[in-house]
């Protein structure tokens, strides 16, 4: 594990129904870094994203991770949250007969150090609301239902500086928008990034959403491997290149398996 | 008081598979209680009806209704025999006719009104409350500007305490009617509000009802409706409290182009038991009726609903619908659901849906993923049923209902809707 890193995923493996989808993944993201894990369709990249929020649809079946500083692998979802971990889903749930602001404000209330009057909780989320040209009568319909594709977006863009994590891991949340969406996510992205010195792991297999933002690193994953690692020059590369370069280089990995 | 079983209680008009166990219910009433009379009212002096102003409303349109639904000639018939086939004859007046049908055709050839004319709970449930409510609160809405009015019952810890209201709605007036139900004091006991409504011709009539006891109560709301030509009565009912909550409602859409709507939302959690039965019976042409049921149950709470549209013969162009939305926050909730369309009318429309759900393994994983627990899931379901509440509460005092029992159930209620309002 890299001595500081905030997120340290080692050796990780896991399953869904017996199948293995993640193999021996190592992984480490720095505080205040912007990392980027690509690779095409089906590499395995929102499973990681997922695995590391705790989803119990999969099986950890060797491995850790560690988040800032505590073995989180046992760690109910719930709790690695409240110790600072998010996950923005690539398609966020509908919960009928929740309005989101009731939902937002249960959120808060699970974090002791984050409770709000419910003043300031209405003026908080407005702002928001606000700031990511979002359209204020949201925050009393119900989470999701008949909410578009941009609108469930930015409700997690919203969430992300409600609950300012150390670490957010965004799952495609570029995918399926429009210009405009895609600039109100960039926007919340930047504002998290400066408000909280915010920690990225981007999810994508699309560089588009990445060309506003300082790379840091960049990963890449071909079927459950990690198979390249290097900088931010990494991602024109793969813009030029596509992910053919690195299909095969996964079978070198499975070789030293 | 000794102990008293109401049996029978919400049955359903056509009763379904008896294994079921949801065909009616019984309302036990525990001994020792004392009757007492503890309700206010908000109701302008202009309003204040005669003891038999919805009897007298409903003899009227009697009178009215029969110039228009005149009674068929013996030759008429005996053209109608002539016409049944050979196969009616022996399947409907067979052994296939159920007692159900025996009643609904013996209360329509009977051509009264005022023998049609029933409340939710049934009769049993209706004469109880009648006779433990005394004499009936009575409202005489005239036409012209828009009233309002408020009766309030309070639970009184060991005591019965029901309210009987009448309403009667003139031609063409429109009166709002709200009804809170609150336990401010701590203790056991009953309450209860028996309602008919008489919505006379193009009348509208609102009514609010809030319900906000304890878990410590029993709370029986009946109600009876009746709609003359192009009237309309919608009813909120929200049911938020009480150990045990029968709500009946039964609604006679007899005037042409007139329409009831129900919208109830309610909340069980523990040990909760809601009942709910809806009877609505479209008799006019081009009649409407929607029934909309959203609730949220939790821990081991259970609720039984039953709701019944029914097209009866002459109701020409009615369009009846029913939607229940339930969200099953538990694995431990009882939830038993029956709509029914009943219908004897060509050219109506009769709709029911409805969505059951627990939370999918996927909704809880979101949740969990901005740091819910289940059981901060489960309080969260809650309190979005009881804010919603109190922002749609009709008025001060039912939104103070909703706030004292929201402040026992949720952490940092208090002072959410002042600050909202602020």
């Amino acid at each position: 594990m890299t001595r500081d890193a905030l997120l340290s995923v080692r050796d990780l493996s896991a399953s869904v129904d017996e199948k293995t989808i993640l193999h021996h993944v190592d992984l480490d993201v720095a505080p205040g870094e912007v990392h980027v894990l690509m690779g095409p369709n089906g590499a395995g990249k929102s499973t990681l994203g997922h695995v590391a929020m705790g989803d119990p649809t999969y099986t950890v079946t060797g491995g850790s991770i560690v988040f800032d500083g505590n073995d989180i692998t046992e760690l109910s979802t719930d709790k690695r949250s409240r110790a600072g971990l998010f996950l923005s889903f690539q398609a966020p749930v509908e919960i009928p007969g929740v309005p989101l602001s009731s939902f937002l404000r249960s959120t808060l209330d699970e974090r002791p150090d984050m409770k709000m009057k419910n003043k300031q909780f209405r003026k908080t989320i407005k702002e928001l609301a606000c700031e990511l040209n979002m359209d204020q009568a949201y925050l009393d319909r119900e989470l999701g239902v008949g909410f578009s594709g941009g609108e469930k977006k930015k409700v997690e863009m919203l969430q992300l500086l409600l609950l300012k994590p150390k670490l957010a891991i965004l799952d495609e949340t570029d995918s399926g928008l429009d210009v405009d969406a895609l600039s109100v996510v960039s926007q919340g992205m930047d504002a998290y990034r400066e408000r909280c010195d915010g920690t990225l792991l981007i999810i994508t297999h699309n560089t588009r959403i990445l060309e506003h933002l300082d790379v840091d690193r960049v990963h890449v994953m071909v079927r459950g491997h990690i198979v390249a690692e290097g900088d931010a020059s990494m991602i024109s590369d793969i813009d030029e290149n596509g992910f053919e370069q690195f299909i095969g280089a996964d079978d070198a990995s499975e070789a030293h398996e | 008081m000794d102990a008293k079983t109401i049996q029978h209680v919400n049955a359903m008009p056509a009763p379904t598979w008896h294994r079921l166990h949801m065909n009616d219910t019984d309302v036990e009433i525990p001994a020792g209680l004392s009757v007492v009379h503890e309700v206010t009212t908000e109701i302008p002096a202009a309003l204040a009806g005669a003891p038999d102003a919805f009897d007298a409303a409903l003899a009227a349109e009697q009178v009215e209704w029969e110039k228009t639904h005149p009674e068929k000639t013996p030759e008429q018939r005996a053209e109608e025999e002539r016409l049944r086939t050979e196969e009616e004859k022996t399947t409907y007046g067979g052994t296939a006719y159920s007692r159900y049908q025996i009643g609904a055709d013996a209360i329509e050839e009977a051509r009264s009104l005022a023998r049609a004319f029933e409340t939710g709970m049934g009769a049993d449930a209706y004469a109880w409350m009648r006779e433990v409510a005394g004499d009936p609160i009575v409202i005489a809405a005239p036409a012209g500007e828009p009233q309002e009015v408020a009766v309030r019952v309070a639970a009184v810890p060991d005591a019965v305490n029901v309210a009987a209201i009448d309403v009667v709605a003139a031609p063409n007036a429109e009166v709002t009617v709200v009804l809170s139900v609150d336990s401010p004091r701590e203790g056991t006991g009953v309450t209860g509000t028996s309602l008919r409504v008489f919505a006379g011709t193009g009348a509208r009539v609102h009514v609010v009802r809030t319900q906000t006891d304890d878990a410590t109560f029993i709370d029986m709301d009946d109600a009876g409706l009746f709609t003359a030509e192009n009237a309309f009565i919608d009813v909120r009912q929200t049911v938020l409290g009480g150990a045990k909550a029968y709500t009946g409602l039964a609604g006679d859409i007899r005037g042409t182009a007139s329409r009831i709507d129900i919208d109830t939302r309610y909340l069980g959690h523990h040990e909760q038991q809601r009942d709910f039965n809806y009877t609505l019976r479209h008799h006019g042409e081009k009649t409407l009726c929607n029934i909309t049921a959203n609730g949220v149950l939790s821990g081991t709470s259970k609720k039984t609903y039953r709701g019944t549209i029914d097209l009866v013969r002459g109701c020409k162009g009615a369009v009846g619908q029913e939607t229940e939305t339930v969200l099953l926050a538990d694995d431990g909730v009882v939830n038993q659901t029956v709509p029914v369309i009943l219908c004897n009318e060509d050219d109506v429309v009769g709709n029911h849906g409805a969505t059951i759900g627990h939370v999918r393994p996927e909704q809880m994983f979101y949740l969990a993923s901005r740091g819910l627990s289940q059981e901060a899931a489960e309080n969260m379901f809650v309190r979005a049923i009881m804010e919603q509440a109190a922002i749609d509460a009709p008025d001060e005092p039912s939104r103070d209902g909703v706030m004292r029992l929201g402040s026992h159930l949720l952490d940092n209620f208090e002072g959410f809707l002042d600050e909202e309002e602020a």
